[in-house]
């Protein structure tokens, strides 16, 4: 039904389209909705599309002198040469990782333990709880982190005393920086993570369940043939989102990071913050915003073909 | 139908309780720590931040917030949010209602044109370099009119408006009723649910922004709360006058003003934001 309507929609319009005449009456129908959409348009255009016009400086030496000229591949040059960029390049890559092998899965399994639940009450409340913290800004969460892991009695490091240990300066310790970013990152994200998953498992038709009772599944089996297949689909958007998001790591760490941890935490788009903003170098910035735009994109398309090919399933 | 719980069942139960049941208090207790240090005297604070239970409460750091220069901090927050907020709700729900007309012409460039900017981003400094030059750099408009429109709430809204059965306006339209007119009085009213969650998102977004308030704004008069609370915590910078050193009751204080409207309308939010997201994965 739907299809059908849709389709006739479209070749309705089409036909509609071909002609100049009907399509000035359309216009002239339609100029009031034309004029509440011009806002809009004018804003994209302004916020939107200039600035990718204006990914040109990325080919210029704006910031270092009054008059901008072209200096063709040079700010790349000078990326690809720099061992800031190559630092920042793998940093941003290792969290990343991070954040996909610890956060990815965490909410898939969080939803299918709420999901076994009957008392709808408690899971209720158990969601209101763990999504709370999504909506807190960066600058509340770090705050939250500082106060924990305070080496002069944060509770963190007093259960390290207890145990007879010395206190950790975790916000200044390389070795546990990236650490406090992943554990953040799931304390502020986990709960919202999972609204999708239980909003798909709520979906799946309780009869699918009682006929592989019927037929003797198990709790696993049920588990792996009917539940697991039904969030196939959701799995592979969440991860598409992810992998998008990759290379654009950044409030969070320009929240949280010092210069005691620089070495293993600037990431890229810190990086182009550094150098655009407080360096002035803005075309050398640019340079590094575009690269991570182009990277961003050809990871998703190759996530996108990976998905096809895998689970038959193209999420674009 | 009764189940027959196995023990194995049982067992998992139980332990399934009490892992969800410590979750939910690994959320609260960092909540329920800045909360009590918040109200903890200076004495207490001064050698031990760690304090579980309050034994003195008194309010004197909060009344020292709203008398500091946080105060204005918080002032600005609002100002932004509130005029941020309206002002992007009035631009998504017009052009929602635009797009959600299924016989608008060039409906699909519209589309694809909004949809684009949602996979390629040129990054922050081309951005910046288009906010400089409309000479917005140090003003509070620099703060909601570069992020008026958020695309994914435009289709939320759009996705929306287009479930209205069509017969609605079209009857509107043939009574001679103008297209302002229907959105007013025939959509708007059914379609409370999406616009109370897509304002909540609105207002959570500008409440929390941070990078645009670090790259547009250098007066520190017109800093919002969350950057002068990051001053605060990470590089111990107070903006508080006098000589009096701040510890971290204060830096609590300070941190929960800048969570409080969150906090506030956090049931609204919760109630909307689950059905918002799912109507964002319909299809459109």
């Amino acid at each position: 039904m739907m299809n059908n309507s849709a389709q006739a929609q479209k070749s309705l319009e089409f036909m509609t389209e071909r002609t100049p005449s009907k399509l000035l009456i359309r216009l002239k129908q339609q100029r009031f909705l034309l004029l509440m959409l011009l806002p809009t348009l004018i804003w994209y255009i302004i916020f939107k599309y200039l600035p990718m016009i204006g990914s040109y400086l990325a080919f210029t030496d704006s910031g270092l002198s009054a008059n901008i000229s072209f200096v063709g591949l040079d700010n790349f040059r000078r990326l690809f040469q720099s061992p800031g960029f190559w630092t920042s390049f793998g940093n941003t890559l290792i969290i990343s990782a991070y954040y996909l092998i610890f956060y990815f899965p965490v909410p898939v399994i969080l939803s299918l333990l709420l999901n076994e639940f009957r008392s709808v009450r408690f899971k209720r409340a158990l969601q209101f709880t763990i999504y709370i913290p999504h909506f807190f800004s960066w600058a509340v969460v770090g705050s939250l982190f500082v106060m924990l892991l305070s080496p002069g009695s944060g509770p963190v490091n007093e259960i390290i005393k207890i145990f007879g240990g010395k206190p950790i300066f975790f916000m200044v310790s390389p070795d546990w920086f990236r650490s406090i970013l992943v554990s953040s990152h799931l304390w502020k994200d986990v709960g919202y993570g999972t609204v999708i998953y239980i909003a798909t498992l709520a979906t799946i038709d309780p009869e699918l369940y009682d006929a592989a009772l019927v037929d003797g599944a198990g709790y696993w089996g049920r588990l792996w043939h009917i539940t697991l297949p039904c969030l196939r689909s959701t799995i592979a958007v969440v991860l598409l989102l992810q992998v998008s998001n990759i290379l654009r790591v950044f409030e969070q760490i320009l929240v949280m990071y010092n210069p005691a941890v620089y070495q293993v935490s600037e990431v890229l788009q810190t990086y182009s913050f550094t150098e655009g903003l407080l360096n002035g170098d803005i075309g050398f910035a640019t340079a590094i915003g575009l690269f991570t735009s182009i990277t961003s994109l050809l990871l998703v398309f190759g996530t996108n073909s990976l998905s096809k090919k895998v689970m038959h399933e193209s999420i674009l | 139908m009764v189940y027959q719980l196995s023990l194995g069942r049982k067992v998992f139960l139980v332990l399934n309780v009490t892992l969800c049941v410590l979750i939910a208090l690994a959320v609260l207790f960092p909540l329920w720590m800045a909360l009590v240090t918040s109200l903890a005297p200076d004495h207490q604070v001064i050698y031990r931040d760690f304090i579980m239970l309050p034994t003195e409460i008194n309010f004197n750091c909060y009344a020292v917030v709203f008398q500091s220069g946080y105060m204005r901090g918080f002032l600005n927050s609002i100002f932004v949010t509130v005029v941020g907020t309206a002002l992007s709700m009035v631009l998504t729900l017009l052009a929602g209602y635009v797009l959600a007309q299924k016989d608008l012409v060039f409906r699909r460039f519209f589309m694809g044109f909004i949809f684009v900017t949602m996979v390629f981003d040129a990054g922050i400094m081309p951005f910046y370099v288009v906010v400089r030059s409309l000479k917005l750099i140090d003003t509070y408009a620099a703060l909601f009119i570069p992020v008026l429109v958020s695309t994914y709430n435009l289709i939320l809204v759009k996705n929306y408006m287009m479930s209205i059965p069509e017969s609605l306006m079209e009857s509107a339209r043939l009574d001679g009723c103008s297209e302002v007119g229907i959105l007013f009085k025939i959509v708007i009213p059914v379609s409370i649910p999406i616009i109370a969650a897509i304002t909540l998102f609105y207002v959570v977004f500008y409440w929390n922004q941070y990078i645009n308030v670090l790259m547009f704004i250098n007066d520190a008069t017109k800093y919002t709360i969350q950057v002068l609370l990051r001053q605060l915590v990470f590089d111990n910078a107070s903006i508080q006058s006098g000589a009096n050193r701040v510890y971290s009751n204060f830096k609590m204080a300070v941190m929960l003003v800048a969570m409080l409207p969150v906090l506030i309308l956090y049931p609204f939010i919760q109630r909307h934001f689950v059905s918002g997201i799912m109507l964002g994965s319909i299809k459109g």
